[in-house]
C-alpha cells in the first residue's frame, strides 16, 4: 500500500530464465575508475557474470550497449559477488566470485579505445582457491585489525566457517549447534563474525576466538573436542530473537556507535555491539531485504526494507518515512552512486529485474479501471423504468415479502342507504311541525367470520337527525353468520341538518383462547 | 411527531482490505503441502535410525547448484512449494538428511503461517462458561462487557450504530469486531446465523480448524511427520531442530497437546532460560483456554526479554480476561521500551474502540499514522469516526488516501460513496455506489451497497427507489434489520399498518439491539390504540438507547394515559 511508486531511472532484464538471489548484486567502483563512481556487478545461478554502468541519457531511456560494460559466462553457479581489497600488494578494488565449490578473485580493468564507444573491459583472474566443502555465503572485512586489504570468510552448507588471507587459506572452523546456514556478516568495530543460527540466535564469534580454537577438519573432532580439550569454540554473546533471519548488517555511520541491523521473517532489530537490543520494528509483511543507508539525522539511520508485496519501505529507525511501490520483489537491493546522481536505489528480483530507481512523487501504478459508462439517452431509460416498474407492481401484488393483507376482516359492517323515501314515513316524535316527516331506510348488515360474542351495534347521527333505533343487542354470531337490521333516519328537531352522515360501530368480544394476564 | 429516524449506516461495509482483518495468511493456506517422503518414513524412520549427519548430498555436477543450497535459497525467496519439493527429493536418498528435514518443515509450516497474534475466536461456550470474570458486575470503564458505561463520551446509537453488544461499529473489520461480546446467553444464541456472523460453538471447532486445513489435505504418502511416532524428548534435546519442530506442529498440524509437550520437554532441557519456549508454552495454554497459567508463562517470558510479540500475547491474555485496563497498561509499558511501536499503539486504540471511548481511540489512531502513515486500519478508523461525527467531508479524505493507497474493493467505494452524498458531492454518489456494486465479493456486500442507495433515495425524496432499494437490500440480505427497519417506515407513510407492523417485528427480533424497531413499534402501536404494545415496545427501545429523548417522552406519556384510564 503506498502512494508512490519508484521512479525508474534505468532498468533491464537479464538473461532469460535466470535465477537471483540475495548475494547476486554488488555495487562497487569494482575498475578503479577512482572517479566514486558505482558499477553494478550481478552474477546468476547460471553462472553469468555481468557488469553495468548505467547513465541514461534521460530518466527511463532504454538501456544503451555501451552500459553493459562486461558479460561472460563462467563455469559454475555465483553464488555472491563481493568487492574489496583482496590481492595482496594492493589497494586496490578487486572482484570476489563465490561459486559452490571454489573462490575465485578476478581483477577488472578498462582500456580506452580508439572511438567513442570503443572502451574494452576484462576480467583477469588473480587466484582461485578449491573449497573442501560446498560454500554458501562469505563476508570480507579486515579481520584481525589488518590494514589496507580485506580477508574472505566463506560460510559452507554444512557450517565451517572457512577463512582465506587473500592468496592462501588460512583455517576452517566448525560452528558449533549449526544446523542450516543462516547470515553472515563481520563487525570490524568488535572485529567478530555474527550470524544467525538455527536455534533463532544471533551469535557472535570473535575472530580472535577462532583463530586459536584448534583445528578441526571433522566435525566429529569438535564433538570429542568439547569433551577433551578446552579451546573450543566459544560463543562471545548470544541473542535469542525468536526465529530466523534473512539478512544481517552491521553499521557504524557516526563514530563511536556501531549498530546491528538483523531483519528477520516477522521483525527487524537494531542491536548494540554487545548484543542487546536498541529497538525493534514489527513487520507486518514478508521482507524479502534490506539495507541500512544513511544516517540523516544524529542518532538515528535509515533502512530500506523489501517485502513480497512490491514495496519498498524506508523507516528511519522504527518510524516509516516513505513507501514506495516496485515493479518487482527485490531479493536484492544496494544503494549506488552514479554519474552526477547520488543514492540511486539499486534492486534485483529473482528472475532478473535489475532496476535503478529513485524516490519520486509518482502516483503508485494503480489505478481503478473505468466502469463502462455508456452514453445515456434518457427517454428509452425513462421508458424502460416506467415498463419495470409497471412489472413490478404488478408482481407485489401477489408475491411481496408481506403480500397485501385480504380484505376480509373478522367482523365486516356495511350500510345501505336505500335511493328512495320510505313510503309510508317512519318518523316517531319528531319535532317538526308538519304533515309528513320523511325517513329514508338503512339496512345495516353485520358479517362476521369469526365467533363475535355479544355483540352490540350502536348506530349514531347528529341532530337535528334521528334514527329509529339506536341501540341493537345479538345473539352470539357463529362464524360466517350474519345480522340484519333495519332502521329509518328521519328529521327530528326543528332546524336544517348540518351533517348528513351517520356512524355504526359493533362492539364484540373475540375469544383469544389467552388468560388475562 | 415523525416516526423514528431512517438511520444511516456505513460501516457495514466497513474496510476489509487485504492487508489485515481475520484472514490474514501470510502463506496461501490453500496450497496442498508438499508430497511428505513415504509413508511417515521421515519421521519414523529418524526415530529408530536417529538423526544422523552426512557431509552435504552428492556434490554438484556441471552447472547444477547443490540442491540443498537451492532448496535453502527458495525458502529465502519464499518459493516453499519448490522448496519442499526439492527437499522431500533429498530425503529420499539415505541417509536421511537432518538440514532437508527441518528446512522441509518450516517451508511447510510457512506455507500456512497466521500470525498467532491475530488469531482470535471466541465461541459460545468459552463467552458464557467463562470461569475467569471476575466481578459479574464490573465497575464502569473497567469492562468490555458494559460497553455503554464508559465515561468517554462516546456516540449515541443515534448517530452511529452499534453491534449487537451496543458498541460502534469501527471502522476495519477484525476478528473480534465481527459480533461482540454478548452479555447474555440468550443473546449470543440468538445471533443471527448468517455466514458472517455465525459463531462456533467453542473455539476449538471453530476456525482453527478452518485454517488447520493443509494438515486435513490427505497425502497419498501419509503425512509428512507422524506426530504419533515421534519421541518428543529426544527431540527436545536438540533446540535447532526442536523449535521448527514446535512451529511445524502448531501451525501446520494444530495439534496443540503434542505441541504442548513438546515446548514443555524443551523448555525443561533449556533449563527454563529460553523465553521463546515460555512464549510457545502460553500461545499453547491460550488456545486450550488456561488464560492463566498463559499469562504466567508471558510474563516469565517478559522478564528474560522485552519483545514486541510476547506483549501483544500477553495483552491478548488481558483482553481475554476481560482486564482492558491492565492490558492497556501494559501496552504504555511496552511503549515506553519500544517507542513508536506501530503494533503497541494500534493496540491501545482497539481497546478503547471497544470501551467506547472514540475520542481516545482516535489519538492513538493518530499516533499510529504518525509513525506509519500507510497504517490502513488507522486511516479506515478515523475515517469512519469522521463520518459519524457528521464531517463527510474530512472523512472523504481519509478514504480518498486509502483509494490512492490501492485498496480497491466494495467497501471503500461504498464509504466513498456515502461521504460524497453527505458531503453534498452528488455527482460522485452513485458513480461510487456503481463501483461498489461492479466489485461486490457476495451477497451481503451487495445488500450493504444497496441499503446505503436505499438512505440516498430516501435523501433526495425518491421513496419509490428507497422502497426498491430495500427490498433489494432484503433479496441480497435476508437478515438485513436496518432495511426491515426502514421498509417499515416507508410502508407507514403508505399507511399499511399491518404490514409495517410486521416488518418492524422482523427487524427487533433479527436485531434486538437496535433501538430503531421498538421505537417505530412503539409509535405505530400507539397511533392505532394499542397502548399496551406500545408501552412494552418503548420500554425495550430505552433499554436499547437508554438516552434517547423520543422513547423518554412517548413514555412519559404513556403513563399518563395510563393513569387517567
Amino acid at each position: 500500500m503506498s502512494l508512490f511508486k519508484a521512479r525508474d531511472w534505468w532498468s533491464t532484464i537479464l538473461g532469460e530464465k535466470e535465477e537471483f538471489d540475495q548475494g547476486c548484486l554488488c555495487v562497487a567502483d569494482v575498475d578503479n575508475s577512482g572517479s566514486g563512481q558505482d558499477k553494478v556487478i550481478v552474477g546468476s545461478y547460471k553462472g553469468y557474470l555481468r557488469i553495468f554502468n548505467p547513465h541514461p541519457v534521460k530518466p527511463g531511456d532504454e538501456v544503451q550497449p555501451e552500459d553493459l560494460l562486461l558479460e561472460v559466462q563462467l563455469r559454475e553457479p555465483i553464488l555472491q559477488v563481493e568487492v574489496g581489497k583482496f590481492v595482496s600488494g594492493t589497494e586496490g578494488l578487486h572482484l570476489a566470485v563465490l561459486h559452490c565449490r571454489k573462490l575465485c578473485v578476478y581483477a577488472v580493468s578498462g582500456t580506452l579505445g580508439n572511438v567513442e564507444h570503443g572502451n574494452q573491459y576484462q576480467i583477469k583472474l588473480m587466484y582461485e582457491h578449491n573449497l573442501q566443502r560446498t560454500a554458501c555465503n562469505m563476508t570480507y572485512g579486515p579481520f584481525g585489525g589488518v590494514k589496507g586489504r580485506d580477508l574472505i570468510c566463506i560460510q559452507s552448507m554444512d557450517g565451517m566457517l572457512m577463512l582465506f588471507e587473500q592468496e592462501s587459506y588460512a583455517f576452517g572452523r566448525f560452528l558449533p549447534g549449526f544446523l542450516l546456514p543462516g547470515p553472515l556478516t563481520y563487525s570490524s568495530r568488535t572485529d567478530s563474525f555474527i550470524t544467525v543460527s538455527s536455534c533463532q540466535q544471533v551469535e557472535s564469534y570473535k575472530y580472535q576466538v577462532l583463530a586459536f580454537a584448534t583445528d578441526a577438519e571433522e566435525r566429529q573432532e569438535t564433538e570429542q573436542q568439547k569433551l577433551s580439550s578446552g579451546k573450543r569454540l566459544v560463543v562471545d554473546w548470544v541473542l535469542n530473537i525468536g526465529e530466523q533471519a534473512l539478512d544481517i548488517c552491521v553499521v557504524s555511520f557516526n563514530q563511536g556507535v556501531s549498530s546491528i541491523f538483523v531483519l528477520g521473517e516477522r521483525n527487524f532489530f537494531c542491536l548494540k555491539d554487545n548484543g542487546q537490543i536498541r529497538f525493534m520494528k514489527k513487520l507486518d509483511y514478508s521482507p524479502s531485504c534490506f539495507i541500512p543507508y544513511c544516517s540523516v539525522q544524529e542518532g538515528t539511520v535509515n533502512t530500506l526494507i523489501g517485502n513480497h508485496s512490491k514495496m519498498l519501505n524506508v523507516y528511519q529507525d522504527v518510524r516509516l518515512k516513505w513507501a514506495t511501490q516496485l515493479p518487482h520483489i527485490p531479493v536484492s537491493v544496494k544503494v549506488a552512486n552514479f554519474q552526477d546522481l547520488k543514492g540511486v536505489i539499486v534492486t534485483l528480483s529473482d528472475d532478473g529485474h535489475l532496476q535503478c530507481s529513485y524516490l519520486g512523487t509518482d502516483p503508485s501504478l494503480f489505478q481503478a479501471p473505468k466502469v463502462d459508462s455508456r452514453e445515456i439517452n434518457y427517454e428509452e431509460m425513462n421508458a424502460e423504468l416506467k415498463e419495470l416498474q409497471k412489472i413490478i407492481r404488478e408482481a407485489t401484488k401477489t408475491q411481496d415479502i408481506l403480500p397485501e393483507s385480504d380484505k376480509l376482516r373478522d367482523l365486516t359492517v356495511t350500510a345501505e342507504v336505500s335511493p328512495d323515501l320510505d313510503a309510508e314515513s317512519q318518523a316517531i316524535e319528531s319535532e317538526v311541525k308538519a304533515e309528513a316527516v320523511p325517513s329514508v331506510t338503512v339496512k345495516i348488515t353485520i358479517q362476521s367470520r369469526v365467533t363475535a360474542q355479544k355483540p352490540s351495534l350502536a348506530v349514531c347521527v347528529q341532530a337535528p337527525l334521528a334514527v329509529t333505533c339506536d341501540q341493537f343487542v345479538f345473539d352470539d354470531l357463529e362464524p360466517d353468520s350474519s345480522e340484519t337490521v333495519v332502521v329509518s333516519v328521519f328529521l327530528k328537531g326543528n332546524c336544517s341538518p348540518s351533517e348528513l352522515e351517520g356512524n355504526c360501530m359493533v362492539l364484540y368480544n373475540i375469544p383469544t383462547g389467552k388468560r388475562p394476564e | 411527531r415523525a416516526a423514528g429516524p431512517a438511520r444511516s449506516h456505513l460501516p457495514r461495509g466497513a474496510l476489509r482490505p487485504g492487508r489485515g482483518g481475520a484472514r490474514r495468511l501470510r502463506g496461501s493456506s490453500s496450497a496442498a503441502p508438499a508430497l511428505g517422503t513415504g509413508p511417515g518414513s521421515a519421521a519414523a524412520a529418524r526415530e529408530e535410525r536417529g538423526p544422523g549427519r552426512s557431509s552435504c548430498g552428492a556434490p554438484a555436477g556441471g552447472m547444477g547448484l547443490e540442491p540443498l543450497f537451492q532448496a535453502w535459497s527458495y525458502f529465502r525467496r519464499r518459493k516453499f512449494r519448490e522448496c519442499a519439493d526439492l527437499c522431500s527429493q533429498l530425503l529420499e536418498r539415505p541417509p536421511g538428511e537432518q538440514a532437508a528435514w527441518s528446512l522441509k518443515t518450516r517451508a511447510l509450516t510457512e506455507m500456512v503461517y497466521v500470525d498467532e497474534i491475530d488469531m482470535d475466536q471466541e465461541g459460545i461456550a468459552e463467552m458464557i462458561l467463562d470461569e475467569n470474570a471476575i466481578a459479574q458486575v464490573a465497575r464502569p470503564g473497567t469492562s468490555l462487557k458494559l460497553p455503554g458505561t464508559s465515561q468517554g463520551g462516546g456516540p449515541s446509537p443515534a448517530v452511529r450504530p452499534v453491534t449487537q453488544s451496543g458498541r460502534p461499529i469501527t471502522g476495519f473489520v477484525r476478528p473480534s469486531t465481527q459480533s461482540g461480546r454478548p452479555s447474555t446467553m440468550e443473546q449470543a444464541i440468538r445471533t443471527p446465523r448468517t455466514a458472517l456472523t455465525a459463531r462456533p460453538i467453542t473455539s476449538a471447532s471453530g476456525g482453527y480448524v478452518r485454517l488447520g486445513t493443509a494438515s486435513m489435505l490427505t497425502n497419498p504418502d501419509g503425512p509428512f511427520i507422524n506426530l504419533s511416532r515421534l519421541n518428543f524428548a529426544k527431540y527436545a534435546q536438540k533446540p535447532k531442530l526442536a523449535k521448527a519442530l514446535f512451529e511445524y506442529i502448531f501451525h501446520h498440524e494444530n495439534d496443540i497437546k503434542n505441541a504442548l509437550d513438546l515446548a514443555a520437554l524443551a523448555t525443561e532441557h533449556a533449563q527454563f532460560k529460553d523465553w521463546w519456549w515460555k512464549v510457545q508454552i502460553g500461545k499453547c495454554y491460550y488456545r486450550l483456554g488456561l488464560y492463566r497459567e498463559a499469562e504466567k508463562q508471558f510474563k516469565s517470558a517478559l522478564k528474560q526479554q522485552d519483545m514486541v510479540d510476547t506483549i501483544l500475547y500477553l495483552a491478548k491474555v488481558y483482553l481475554r480476561l476481560d482486564q482492558p485496563v491492565t492490558a492497556v497498561n501494559l501496552f504504555k509499558q511496552g511503549l515506553d521500551r519500544f517507542p513508536g511501536e506501530v503494533t503497541l499503539t494500534c493496540g491501545i486504540a482497539r481497546i478503547y474502540e471497544e470501551m467506547n471511548n472514540i475520542s481516545s481511540a482516535a489519538e492513538y489512531y493518530k499516533d499510529v499514522l504518525k509513525q506509519d502513515n500507510t497504517h490502513v486500519e488507522a486511516i479506515a478508523c478515523i475515517g469512519s469516526n469522521h463520518f459519524y461525527s457528521d464531517q463527510p467531508e474530512i472523512a472523504l479524505r481519509f478514504y480518498r488516501r486509502l483509494l490512492q493507497m490501492g485498496v480497491y474493493n466494495c467497501q471503500l467505494f461504498n464509504n466513498l460513496g456515502l461521504c460524497c452524498f453527505y458531503a453534498q458531492q452528488y455527482d460522485m454518489t452513485l458513480s461510487s455506489f456503481e463501483r461498489a456494486l461492479f466489485l461486490a465479493e457476495n451477497e451481503e456486500e451487495t445488500a450493504d451497497v444497496w441499503y446505503n442507495l436505499g438512505h440516498v433515495a430516501v435523501g433526495i425524496g425518491d421513496l419509490n427507489l428507497a422502497y426498491q432499494c430495500f427490498k433489494l437490500t432484503l433479496v441480497n440480505n435476508n437478515d438485513y434489520a436496518e432495511a426491515y427497519n426502514n421498509l417499515a417506515v416507508l410502508e407507514m407513510r403508505k399507511g399499511h399498518i399491518e404490514q409495517a407492523r410486521a416488518l418492524l417485528q422482523t427487524a427487533s427480533s433479527l436485531a434486538p439491539h437496535m433501538y430503531e424497531p421498538h421505537f417505530n413499534f412503539a409509535i405505530l402501536s400507539e397511533k392505532v390504540g394499542d397502548l399496551q404494545r406500545s408501552y412494552t415496545a418503548a420500554q425495550k427501545s430505552e433499554e436499547a438507547f437508554p438516552g434517547h429523548v423520543d422513547t423518554q417522552q412517548l413514555i412519559k406519556q404513556l403513563k399518563e394515559h395510563f393513569a387517567m384510564l
